[in-house]
């Protein structure tokens, strides 16, 4: 039996081994009093402001550099202006004064600095998925589209810290997308030393923001900020360091939390509904709102007004909200988010607020009165007593596929109504919208800028993203209007802007579901760790207090 | 001294039979197949593992039957009940589960769920009855799971025979065929397939299939090979039969051995496939259950709800370990050395 | 050995030169494109970056371009990551499932090898059931239930390891654990197998007869003769890692490259699935020609030279 010793003795080893690595890794729950550790749902995948296409880029972006405005709770505060401006009278040309500070490398920040930066992302060579952002600024547009030289994009530095910017109409919310990464400034020098590795690894970067990024390699999983003391106002960073963490597994990320290995996380569906209520639980509401798209092309019957009301109307928003979701999205009776755009004159009344009398008309579950109107709108298309089956496309995660569930039963309970599945990766679904391949699709908007108009432009007849070709004439002269006559008569704007929404909700021509709420998880010591209405939060207005 | 008068009378008869007797075998005679199943029946846990199985199957395919509940009825309002049968005490099934505060709670009482409702395994995040799932999912997984096991059957026993057989060239070739689709992982090829099928059962049968024909025709062909050189076949070929009848008669009856094994064990590892698919999204279509998405919700839940991971979990293995074992079983019985 | 060895390497580009077609054309067939706001891009926007990408030309030339440049050793650039080159993404991505793979490989197969050593001597009583049963649970359990229960169990409630991450190496060897489940119950099963049949043989007959303990008897003989087989199941095993590493990668944060391989066939990046499907059947090649090599070596019987008969 001396084999069955060796086991034992292999056994032993193997233990007692462990044993010995356990007490090496071993939590010791003090968390470092200087340091806020966050989850970050994915990768960073580039630092390149110009060629970034996600959240967590921009997230990185706005830690680590600065851009003429910052968003300090839902107030736009001077960056690298030094103050707020406004527009000359036509409001179409913006005069930036410019503070004198540097670079990590010592270089000044210079009016040329956001110049070359701001060219580069039009540039159609530097294959920016995000230019058209710039489209309003004096030939953006045709310059992404290669049709004119770069160097004739309306920016221009007068002097080193003056920057002027003429724009080819006026643009209301010109302030607010300024905050966006992807107006950011770029060291000509550092970018040009790099060519096509910079943006890839810490050591190709120069910052000028709050934090500076380091030891931080392409697709790493975890990657740290140092506070940067060259910083113009590095007196307010008050937190030295943010560690961040990628996490994709749900219980994953609540085991690090309650460990006191992570001092923010994400979480959703059942972990959400289970945290509710508990110490440290809080959701934030964002700029993005979740509609389905009915496509008229493909299924004429949606064509009909009181079919697409029928269906708005059998949906139980609040149900699908707090039982499905969990995770502190709110019913939506609108496409445009709450809490994002105010009136102008009024700082109290928010759009959806002014224009919820038509949009609770049919955003109300009243599975009654839906199939009364699905019923005389089947016999109004002539498809009386017709079976219908219908595809739902949306995305493939995990709440994506829970959601699709649940409308799937709620749209059958309507008459002769069958509904099925299909749940693909994001870009497939993107294409497949694109291409008209889908009956009904889910899908989501986030704020590009926090305007009305960014949703309202979604939905014109022409508009590329009107994938369900719902069309009304009435709706896309008023948003023309307050883009050209109305554009710099901020009143008669947001006037054309709310009827436009009602029209919209009273037509259904996208149904709403909800807005999206992002439920977290957040230790205690952490204060003012607060999501801007651009979707990134300010690090320099973090603090820690340690008890 | 009297004559000894031998008469008819005198001899007795010898009974014809008697030399027979002696040679009689108490054992009666058995085929080949007989023996393996006599040697099987004494194997205990195989037959054990066996009834089992039968069990489950018999279960899962009368679901309909049995299944308490609509599997895909939705009922928002009782979501995430936890396993309770009604007016019993049995410990596990008072409908009580601990909260995120590690309290214990009965959300039956606080969903306010009649009294005589029962959901042996509770119920999942839309409110649908976890046991009825189970069931359905049990008897879907197991669909997928054989007809794949057939699908890769069908590829593999012809292609191993054909290459055993033909030999030279063609076998050559046929092997580095083999070769080349061996040396990409399954998983990429099944990927890969799945995103450009269309999903839904018969592409996720067919991804699964086309990932493990492969050892089911090099097996065949290594048996092949053996056989070819059985005077049996030699006597056939001369006698001018069709390779095609060869096959039928010769090989096929004597690769069945074989071949039954490598089902007994392509099936499990079938279902595991699929819950694999599951877990990283790419599996069955929504609403339908399979193992694999219920224990792949499961898993998610797993802090909260730890019983929605473990029933699903629970049949899986029961299900893998007692295919498993049957396997065992059944090589041990068809291999004459065993004993 | 060295004709052996060239010839199987020919073999090995030629594998690679189809699986590299083959991938390249059913990547063509997956829908979507690689731009994460395709609906937001111009149609001129869109016509300049698949110019850029290469994107606009006839498939054909696409892969012969392809082809080209991979003959250089340029694998292209990622889409997901911008500008970041497919082979460095490989590179910083593999150590962790490097390390993490062969300690399972390690830790499964030796740990195998040993349990279905001791069912074999000790067969068909209660020391032979429990390991035969250890082994059936291990290939019972799915590795994404068994990643969760050592990360709540071990890390969590006990403190033992880290939950996630891969700041040390400690956080490495839960997922590896984890991992080696699946190969440790492989090769004790095969190994039980291979054992039961040389204990039987008759050279171990005469070593017991010779008055050799049964110590010396095992090791001599039972154990070397019994390995030889179970080596050349490791080539597939190591292969069937990867499928357990995609799932243990997510649990456990783990910066590698199965959970970045799954990411980039849902964006639809082309050049890193590419880079990644022949690095994989490269790395599936060589193991499975260094284990038909080490057996070779340990089994004077065989001779690499005729493999046509061999297998």
């Amino acid at each position: 039996m001396k084999f069955n010793k060796l086991l034992a003795v292999g056994a032993t080893i193997l233990f007692s081994a462990g044993a010995l690595a356990g007490c090496g890794g071993s939590s010791s729950a003090k968390a470092p009093a200087d340091t806020v550790r966050v989850m970050s749902k994915d990768v960073i995948a580039t630092m390149d402001t110009s060629t970034n296409t996600d959240t967590i880029g921009s997230q990185a972006a706005s830690n680590t550099m600065e851009g003429l405005y910052r968003y300090e709770g839902k107030d736009i505060k001077p960056g690298i202006a030094t103050k707020v401006v406004k527009p000359s009278a036509d409001g179409l040309t913006y005069t930036f004064p410019l503070r004198k500070t540097s670079w990590s490398n010592g270089d000044p920040v210079t009016a040329n600095d956001f110049v070359y930066a701001w060219r580069r992302t039009v540039d159609p060579k530097t294959k920016s998925q995000y230019a058209y952002i710039y489209e309003g600024i004096a030939n953006a547009k045709e310059i992404s589209e290669g049709k004119k030289p770069v160097d004739s994009l309306g920016v221009k530095a007068i002097d080193k810290h003056t920057l002027q910017v003429t724009l080819d109409q006026p643009i209301p919310y010109f302030n607010e997308l300024l905050t966006s990464s992807f107006y950011f400034p770029q060291n000509q020098k550092t970018v040009d030393k790099w060519g096509k590795k910079y943006g890839t690894n810490s050591k190709t970067l120069v910052f000028n923001g709050p934090y500076k990024l380091i030891n931080w390699n392409g697709p790493d999983n975890t990657w740290t900020e140092v506070k940067n003391d060259k910083y113009w106002n590095a007196k307010n960073v008050k937190v030295k360091k943010l560690q961040y963490q990628v996490v994709k597994d749900p219980s994953t990320a609540l085991n690090l939390y309650q460990s006191n290995k992570l001092d923010d996380i994400v979480i959703s569906g059942d972990t959400a509904k289970q945290m509710r209520g508990s110490k440290g639980f809080n959701s934030r509401q964002m700029n993005s709102t979740f509609y389905i798209e009915m496509n008229q092309k493909k299924q004429p019957v949606f064509k009909n007004e009181k079919i697409r009301q029928a269906i708005a109307l059998s949906i139980d928003r609040p149900q699908l909200t707090k039982q499905i979701l969990g995770d502190g999205s709110t019913p939506a009776n609108s496409v445009t988010p709450k809490d994002m755009s105010f009136d102008p004159s009024n700082k109290s009344k928010d759009f959806v607020d002014e224009t919820s009398a038509s949009g609770n008309k049919y955003t109300k579950y009243d599975p009654k009165k839906a199939k009364k109107l699905w019923k005389q709108g089947l016999a109004e298309t002539g498809n009386n007593g017709k079976k219908f089956n219908f595809v739902l496309l949306s995305d493939d995660t995990d709440a994506a596929k829970k959601q699709s569930e649940f409308l799937q039963n709620q749209l059958e309970k309507l008459p002769g109504m069958k509904v099925t599945l299909s749940n693909v990766p994001f870009k497939t679904r993107l294409s497949r919208s694109t291409s008209g391949d889908f009956d009904m699709v889910v899908t989501a908007w986030n704020a590009d800028f926090p305007d009305p108009i960014n949703f309202l432009t979604l939905l014109t007849s022409n508009a590329s993203y009107n994938r369900g070709g719902w069309s009304n004439s009435q709706f896309d002269s008023l948003v023309d209007k307050s883009m050209g006559a109305d554009a710099n008569n901020p009143q008669a704007r947001w006037q054309d802007m709310k009827d436009a929404q009602n029209i919209l909700n009273d037509q259904q021509g996208v149904v709403p579901l909800y807005q999206l709420g992002e439920a977290h998880m957040t230790q205690t010591r952490v204060k003012n760790l607060e999501i801007s209405p651009n979707g990134s939060y300010n690090m320099v207005s973090l603090r820690i207090h340690n008890k | 001294m009297e004559d000894v008068k031998i008469t008819a009378n005198s001899f007795e008869k010898v009974q014809a039979d008697q030399t027979a007797d002696q040679e009689k075998i108490s054992a009666p005679s058995l085929t080949f197949f007989q023996d393996a199943v006599r040697r099987l029946r004494k194997n205990k846990i195989a037959v054990i593992s066996f009834f089992t199985l039968i069990i489950i199957a018999v279960i899962a395919f009368a679901s309909p039957i049995l299944a308490p509940r609509d599997p895909n009825a939705q009922n928002p309002d009782y979501a995430n009940l936890p396993p309770r049968i009604a007016n019993t005490n049995i410990p596990g099934f008072r409908g009580e589960i601990k909260n995120a505060a590690g309290i214990v709670t009965n959300p039956y009482e606080t969903n306010n769920v009649p009294k005589d409702r029962t959901y042996i395994l509770g119920t999942d995040y839309l409110g649908r009855d976890l046991f009825s799932r189970v069931l359905y999912g049990t008897r879907l997984s197991l669909i997928i799971a054989v007809i794949a096991t057939l699908v890769d059957l069908l590829i593999g026993l012809p292609y191993g025979i054909i290459s055993g057989w033909k030999g030279g060239k063609v076998d050559t070739f046929m092997q580095r065929i083999i070769e080349i689709i061996s040396s990409v992982p399954n998983l990429i090829v099944v990927i890969l397939l799945l995103l450009v099928l269309k999903p839904g059962l018969s592409s996720i049968i067919i991804a699964i299939a086309f990932s493990s024909w492969v050892t089911m025709a090099r097996l065949i062909r290594a048996q092949t090979l053996q056989l070819k050189e059985q005077e049996y076949v030699l006597a056939s070929l001369t006698l001018g039969e069709s390779p095609f009848k060869i096959a039928m008669k010769h090989l096929i009856p004597n690769l069945s051995s074989t071949i039954i094994i490598q089902t007994m064990f392509s099936i499990p590892s079938a279902i595991f496939f699929e819950a694999f698919l599951s877990f990283i999204g790419i599996g069955i279509p929504a609403p339908n259950a399979s193992l694999g998405t219920l224990l792949s919700d499961g898993q998610k839940a797993f802090r909260f709800l730890p019983y929605q991971m473990w029933y699903p979990a629970l049949i899986l293995c029961i299900l893998m370990i007692a295919f498993n074992l049957f396997a065992d079983g059944l090589r041990d019985a068809f291999d004459p050395k065993s004993e | 050995m060295l004709k052996y060895i060239l010839k199987r390497l020919g073999y090995m580009i030629l594998t690679l030169f189809i699986v590299a077609s083959i991938t390249f054309f059913m990547m063509k067939l997956m829908p979507g494109t690689p731009f994460s706001n395709q609906d937001k891009l111009s149609a001129a926007q869109l016509k300049i970056m698949n110019e850029q990408y290469g994107l606009n030309k006839p498939i054909w030339q696409q892969y012969l371009i392809y082809l080209g440049n991979l003959l250089h050793g340029d694998f292209g650039t990622s889409f997901q990551f911008s500008n970041q080159p497919v082979l460095s993404l490989i590179t910083s991505r593999l150590k962790p499932s490097l390390l993490i793979g062969s300690q399972a490989m390690i830790i499964g197969s030796l740990l195998g090898i040993l349990l279905g050593a001791v069912a074999a001597i000790n067969k068909n009583n209660w020391i032979d059931s429990l390991a035969t049963f250890v082994s059936i649970v291990g290939i019972s359990v799915p590795s994404f239930v068994l990643g969760v229960l050592l990360q709540f169990f071990i890390a969590f409630k006990w403190h033992m390891f880290p939950i996630a991450g891969f700041d040390n190496w400690q956080a490495s060897v839960l997922p590896s654990l984890a991992l080696a489940v699946s190969p440790l119950a492989q090769t004790a099963r095969f190994m039980r197998t291979e054992m039961v049949d040389v204990l039987n043989s008759d050279y171990i007959e005469l070593s017991k007869a010779k008055g050799n303990t049964r110590w010396q008897t095992v090791v001599k003989h039972t154990l070397r003769n019994s390995l030889i087989p179970v080596i050349t199941i490791l080539g597939p095993l190591t292969a069937n890692i990867l499928t357990g590493s995609l799932v243990v990668e997510n649990i456990f944060s783990i910066p590698g490259i199965g959970e970045q391989f799954v990411k980039s066939i849902m964006t639809n990046d082309y050049p890193t699935i590419m880079g990644l499907t022949i690095f994989y059947a490269l790395m599936f090649m060589v193991m499975l020609l260094i284990t038909d090599i080490l057996y070779s070596l340990i089994d004077p019987r065989i001779r690499l030279t005729n493999d046509k008969e061999e297998n």
